[in-house]
């Protein structure tokens, strides 16, 4: 039986998308099977990121409709054989989500994957709880930057109340990946430090990934980054997926690694 | 030299923002999903005695002790 991880924000456009991509590849490259699942309806964002926007045939609206079978409608990866990819519908909108349709589906995919990995549309209105809702875990992607973090707190309290293994009683794992950290600004305290962010949100930390240029190279091509290994950003993703494999990975210290004002300041005293 | 180190640094204003937003976020929740069905509940029940003019729930919030104040305005002309 997998376990179902919804990734989450609150606002949008912090890489939310981009994050379900990478650790989706990563948990794949970490020899577990891995299904992605684009639960953003009317956006359609993941294929691209995974360069699988030409072989979306079914949707997910069409599985829960019984219009078409997870068989037909779960794309495999090029890149890896153990990522599965589910799209998001087009033509319809977020309030075509039923409940009891998102849970005969997850419950279906849990049977198949180790990870069932659902990406879940910014905001917090129907599409968001629908996300949420049959999760086991939750990992909230925040930019250290006020807006992202008080959303992203308005998000965890939603998770809170409407997630099932609350309602049942259990706790539902919540973590937190802080995203496009640049290093010289938190030095220069220009920017929040991730020990702040955490006591503002009082979540445990998954993962820091810094600022990174080779991102946006990465979704232009449909390559997610964690391919590149010299890319830092998805040297982090790695990271992370190591740690949601079970692996001890040392959460590594980004914010005061080498950086042209490090470097400065040693010029400054050598 | 003095004057960068006397400024504030920018983090530090967002922590203190965010800290007291995010506080105001969570204590402006008072409310449960259910109170509006439990206020016509409790209506109906009081009615059976006695003259409702309304009912007011508010939920209060000292440290770790939460209460339900539940106001109920008889009505004198029922």
């Amino acid at each position: 039986m997998g376990i179902v991880i919804a990734v989450i924000s609150g606002k949008g456009g912090v890489g939310k998308t981009t994050a379900t991509a990478n650790l989706g590849l990563g948990i794949a490259q970490n020899g577990k099977k891995c299904v992605v699942v684009d639960f953003d309806i009317g956006q359609r964002n993941l294929d691209m990121i995974l360069g699988l926007e030409n072989r979306v045939v079914y949707d997910l609206v069409q599985v829960m409709d019984e219009e078409a079978s997870i068989k037909q409608a779960l794309i495999k990866s090029k890149v890896n054989a153990n990522l599965h990819f589910l799209a998001a519908s087009q033509s319809k909108d977020k309030t075509v989500l039923r409940s009891n349709k998102v849970e005969k589906l997850i419950a279906q995919l849990k049977q198949d994957f180790d990870f069932v990995i659902l990406d879940s549309p910014a905001g917090i209105e129907s599409g968001f709880e629908h996300t949420i809702e049959f999760a086991d875990a939750a990992i909230v992607i925040v930019n250290p930057e006020v807006s992202s973090i008080r959303d992203a707190d308005r998000a965890i309290g939603i998770l809170d109340s409407k997630s099932q293994k609350v309602k049942e009683g259990k706790e539902v794992a919540k973590y937190v990946i802080i995203n496009r950290i640049v290093a010289e600004m938190v030095q220069r305290g220009e920017m929040l430090k991730s020990e702040d962010i955490l006591e503002i949100l009082n979540i445990k930390l998954l993962g820091k990934v810094p600022e990174d240029r080779g991102v946006i190279d990465a979704s232009n091509q449909g390559k997610p980054v964690i391919l590149d290994k010299n890319s830092i950003a998805g040297q982090a993703y790695s990271r992370i997926a190591g740690r949601l494999c079970g692996q001890k990975i040392d959460m590594k210290d980004i914010e005061s690694s080498d950086t042209g004002l490090f470097k400065k300041l040693a010029g400054i005293f050598h | 030299m003095f004057g960068f180190f006397k400024k504030k640094q920018s983090a530090t204003v967002a922590k203190d923002r965010l800290t007291i937003a995010i506080m105001s976020d969570r204590d402006g929740n008072n409310t449960y999903p259910f109170m509006d069905e439990m206020k016509e509940e409790i209506i109906a029940v009081v009615k059976k005695y006695i003259g409702v003019r309304a009912v007011e729930i508010t939920k209060e919030i000292d440290g770790d002790f939460e209460a339900l104040s539940i106001d109920v305005q008889l009505d004198k002309n029922a």
